[in-house]
């Protein structure tokens, strides 16, 4: 390895700890006791640990009830969006056809609508369509907010994998489907895997509408569920960080695993390169 | 045009609800036919489960066929929930609203006109400073829940060690004692005589009025700001001449919740802290050693012997206009004014709103404070408007942090704050 | 999703399966109405999801905004029309000038500094091991998949006047004029840590999709430019920069869409405070609606909102579109 190697990877590990910090600091936050918490010393790694906070949060109730509630709408949205958001961009990347700048505009405009002003309207629609309350509601919502995004971002990941490919797939005997099966799919991986996590994100971490239009607490989200941390006397620090800290467990779950995806994908890439 | 169509059946359905509510004093109507639910909202924290438990099952017991739907909200984003749960087919029948925000959804005329039952409510029980927060145009639209003032929670032990025989009765009592505390724990760098927050700003009210201002005045029909006159002036210097004395190290920018303040006093280096006894019970709960380490007494007044006024904070109850059920939140309400619960909630550390008999609450020191200074509570200026300054930007706490930090002078900080109250209030 | 209208009745309905083969080399005639059909068989589920569930809202957002919808009206389902009330009251409203300047600025300089670093960071995951990749990925993950209620309070928390342990450090290595060193004493200050909380947010996504980009650019290229003898600098500007330029317009854009409209991050802080200082359009916003419920004016301030946001776009939309249409 040369010198200059290890210098950009000693870099990288420094950007890396920039990243981590704050969830280091939630981490260690959320281990110390109590009393360890509010002080004058310097504490950047923790005197004691203790799990009482983990405790404190993993036996509120309801966490495991709305993980799965989370769970449901965010999976549901997210594969929503990327199934029709990849239709869509197949044919706004791939196709020539009248119209075609008017579908890409009106998904670039889609992402300009201002998302927490909308809440009123989309009550009263989610009312009248009898869906408060009840989560399909809230996987429909998060599937429009992020669908714009996702299709057009694919969009762009489809236009970057040379044409010549599928042509040349297709001659060797591959129907269409084959051609977009075999050579752009697994090109896509990583924007996929990019879209997808934005997506699912977005939708794990949503607060507004799902605090708004579910009543019926058996139905909670997560993040409707953490907020219980926060009362009308402030927050309740290390039970927050350490629930927090579980809060996010999923979405790394999430990500490792469409990660592996991603790396087939390059590899794949790179074969026929 | 959905959306229309739906909300104009709504404002019908509405229209037939309400004009049913005016008619229907014929009772009883509860016991028969089909099963209803009840929904009733509570906020996090508010009544203790052994009560509400205790009322629903009481209340499901003398009414067959309903079910109460019990659902503790949570702080955060409660006026999106509000708001939005108000305009709903199926709204909650019973809601808890802070009594500084009761004004604003009264004059919308979002909740039920309950006059004709005050009576009916231990009416003439009722707290008088939250009674006034919930009249609107001559109408009663809810009644008082529970108030809780705040008053200084002090370490015992730690007045005893440092020679302090008795709690503090005036202003001058009161510097005295830190002094004396600063002088006996000056070993340990971490100690704090006195812990507050540079925003404060309930705290800060009960400066303000002890000097005989306030923070608006009523101009014609609307409210101006009285921060820049020199009582208000006043009272902001003692807040300071108070954090100076201390050497508080509490932040001069941000208030009693970040950090929250009942954790640092349960860290056991604080003489004393400004607050709820909801907040003494916190810090018990981080360091259960202080159970029997702490009082309270009543925040002094400059007046020798008196007490200073208290903002009266608490919660009131309503009914929302669009309840579908709204003689069975009635007659929950009128079971929930019974002495019986408002004992329950003395009991608990507040004052009851529908109960003048605070016996129960006088039971330890704390509530003893808590009853002498109650009287004494007053509340922010009941209009629409306020609820504003608390759920937007508040421009009192602004002013206290640039004035505690040095930012602006006291001149500058009070005329700044005063435009914008002033802009507030306006609308 | 059923509202695919079909006018062939040969053509199978299922706009997923386009799974005809293609006849060997045959004439494909009979192709010809499917095929241009195709495109918007493939659109027709986003495009009917986004005109009913953002095109309708949005539509009623404009209409709120001609109209006075305070509480009352709403829960009453009254319909009031004020014109143009709302929009001459908040553009009367010089304040409302500072803040739509002040929404700019922070926009500007904010997704300036994402981009850059963004680009940067992709640039630097394709120099480096695979093992410390991962471990980038994953501490950029961890901060980007980090609850908004956690990323707020740890960062309140770090900038803590007293318990900060950033407080704390700076004094330790010597500056001890941060001893109690307030940072949310002033609006710009405060906007300060709010840009480093979302730059810090918004990276690891610039960062994974321009990486993924770049991972895109096929070896030859770069084979090309290193027999050469190229530098580092003169391989970036030669391959790399107008491979990756499209996709950087691409989240340059959605950045200033985002960075725009950003709200909870901001409120969470200090509610744009102190003394409105770190108050956005956003949060302008918010405080019209919610806090003071006055949904029609917040309904006017969304839609300038808007309009403003297409205007300052507009360029970039004209060119991301024509370049677009030129990489075809």
């Amino acid at each position: 390895m040369t010198a200059r190697k290890i210098a950009t990877n000693v870099a990288a590990l420094v950007v890396a700890l920039f990243f981590a910090f704050p969830t280091y600091w939630m981490v260690a936050t959320a281990l110390k006791p109590r009393k360890d918490l509010l002080s004058s010393d310097y504490d950047l790694v923790p005197f004691s640990v203790t799990g009482s906070n983990f405790a404190t949060a993993w036996s509120k109730p309801g966490f495991l009830n709305s993980l799965g509630n989370s769970l449901m709408v965010s999976l549901g949205a997210v594969l929503a969006a990327i199934v029709v958001g990849l239709l869509a961009a197949l044919a706004m990347s791939r196709m020539r056809f009248r119209g075609r700048k008017g579908f890409v505009m009106l998904m670039l405009i889609a992402q300009m609508a201002p998302f927490e002003a909308l809440l009123i309207p989309m009550f009263l629609m989610m009312r009248d369509l009898d869906l408060l309350d009840r989560l399909p509601s809230l996987a429909l919502i998060y599937f429009a907010v992020t669908l714009p995004f996702c299709a057009w971002t694919l969009r762009g990941f489809v236009n970057g994998i040379p044409l010549e490919l599928e042509e040349a797939a297709m001659v060797d005997g591959c129907g269409r489907w084959g051609a977009f099966r075999r050579v752009t799919l697994p090109l896509l991986g990583p924007g996929l895997v990019a879209t997808s996590v934005f997506a699912f994100v977005t939708a794990w971490n949503e607060f507004l509408f799902a605090l708004s239009l579910v009543n019926d607490q058996t139905k909670e989200t997560l993040p409707v569920w953490l907020s219980g941390f926060q009362t009308n006397f402030g927050t309740d620090w290390g039970g927050a960080m350490a629930a927090s800290a579980l809060f996010t467990l999923p979405v790394l779950v999430f990500f490792l695993i469409v990660q592996r995806k991603m790396v087939t994908g390059v590899t794949a890439g790179a074969v026929k390169g | 045009m959905k959306g229309w169509r739906g909300l104009a059946v709504s404002a019908a359905a509405l229209a037939v609800a309400v004009a049913g509510c005016g008619t229907s004093t014929d009772g009883g109507s509860s016991n028969s036919g089909e099963p209803k639910t009840l929904t009733v909202w509570l906020m996090d924290g508010s009544a203790p489960a052994t009560l509400t438990d205790a009322l629903n099952k009481e209340f499901q017991d003398s009414h067959a066929g309903v079910t109460v739907k019990y659902e503790v909200q949570k702080w955060n984003g409660i006026q999106e929930k509000l708001t939005t749960a108000l305009t709903s087919n199926n709204p909650p029948d019973v809601i808890e609203l802070g009594n500084t925000q009761t004004a604003k959804f009264a004059a919308e005329e979002t909740l039920l006109d309950l006059s004709a039952d005050v009576s009916d409510l231990n009416g003439d029980q009722w707290l008088s400073g939250l009674k006034d927060s919930l009249t609107w145009d001559g109408k009663q639209y809810g009644l008082p829940f529970y108030a809780a003032n705040r008053t200084v929670i002090y370490r015992t032990d730690l007045f005893e060690a440092a020679g302090i025989t008795a709690p503090p009765t005036s202003r001058d009592e009161w510097i005295a004692a830190i002094e004396k505390l600063k002088a006996a724990n000056a070993a340990d760098p971490e100690f704090q005589p006195l812990y507050l927050p540079g925003q404060s700003w309930y705290v800060l009210l009960s400066f303000i009025w002890d000097e005989g201002g306030d923070v608006a005045k009523p101009q014609g029909s609307a409210w101006a700001g009285a921060l820049d006159t020199p009582q208000a002036k006043a009272g902001l210097e003692f807040y300071k001449k108070l954090v100076d004395a201390s050497g508080t190290k509490a932040p001069k920018d941000a208030d009693e919740a970040t950090p929250q303040q009942m954790e640092v006093f349960g860290t056991g280096k604080v003489g004393m802290m400004i607050g709820l006894p909801w907040e003494l019970g916190g810090a018990i709960k981080a360091n259960p050693d202080l159970k029997a380490k702490t009082a309270a007494f009543p925040i002094p007044s400059k007046t020798a012997g008196k007490t200073a006024p208290v903002f009266l904070g608490g919660s009131n109850l309503a009914v929302p206009a669009g309840s579908k059920n709204a003689d069975l939140a009635k007659e929950y309400l009128k079971l929930l004014s019974s002495k019986k619960y408002q004992d329950m909630l003395a009991e608990g550390g507040s004052v009851p709103g529908t109960s003048q008999d605070t016996s129960k609450l006088s039971t330890n020191a704390l509530g003893k404070a808590l009853a002498e200074s109650a009287p004494n509570g007053k509340v922010t200026p009941t209009t629409p408007a306020w609820a504003a300054v608390e759920a937007g930007q508040n421009p009192l706490k602004d002013m206290l942090t640039a004035y505690l930090t040095g930012a602006k002078t006291l001149d500058a900080a009070t005329a700044d704050a005063n435009a914008a109250l002033s802009k507030t209030l306006g609308g | 999703m059923t509202a695919v209208h079909t006018t062939d009745a040969a053509v199978p309905t299922n706009p997923s399966a386009p799974r005809r083969a293609a006849p060997d080399g045959a004439p494909r005639r009979r192709g010809g109405a499917f095929d241009r059909a195709l495109p918007y068989l493939l659109l027709a589920p986003a495009v009917v999801a986004i005109l009913w569930l953002i095109g309708w809202p949005v539509l009623s957002v404009v209409i709120t905004s001609f109209r006075k919808l305070n509480l009352r009206e709403l829960t009453r389902g009254e319909v009031v029309w004020t014109g143009v009330d709302n929009y001459t009251k908040i553009l009367g409203d010089p304040e409302f000038w500072t803040i739509a300047v002040r929404t700019v600025v922070f926009t500007a300089l904010v997704v300036a500094a994402s981009v850059l670093a963004g680009l940067l960071i992709a640039l630097l995951m394709r120099q480096i091991s695979p093992f410390v990749r991962i471990v980038l990925q994953v501490a950029m993950l961890l901060a980007w998949a980090m609850p908004l209620l956690a990323a707020t309070t740890v960062y309140q928390w770090i900038f803590d006047q007293q318990y900060g342990i950033l407080n704390k450090t700076l004094v330790k290595l010597g500056f001890d004029s941060f001893a109690g060193f307030s940072w949310f004493s002033t609006g710009t200050s405060t906007l300060a840590v709010i840009g480093l909380l979302i730059v810090w947010q918004a990276i690891p996504f610039l960062a994974f999709s321009l990486y993924a980009g770049a991972v895109g650019i096929p070896k030859d290229q770069y084979e090309a430019a290193g027999i050469d003898g190229a530098s580092a600098w003169q391989t970036f500007r030669a391959v790399t920069w107008p491979e990756l330029k499209p996709l950087l317009l691409m989240v340059t854009f959605l950045s200033m869409l985002w960075d725009f409209k950003v709200f909870a991050q901001i409120w969470a802080m200090k509610k744009g405070g102190p003394d409105g200082g770190s108050t956005t359009l956003a949060v302008y916003q918010y405080l019209e609606g919610i806090s003071k419920s006055h949904f029609g004016v917040a309904a006017a301030v969304s839609v300038v909102m808007v309009a403003l946001l297409a205007l300052l776009t507009f360029q970039y939309l004209r060119r991301l579109v024509r370049s677009q249409e030129g990489a075809l």
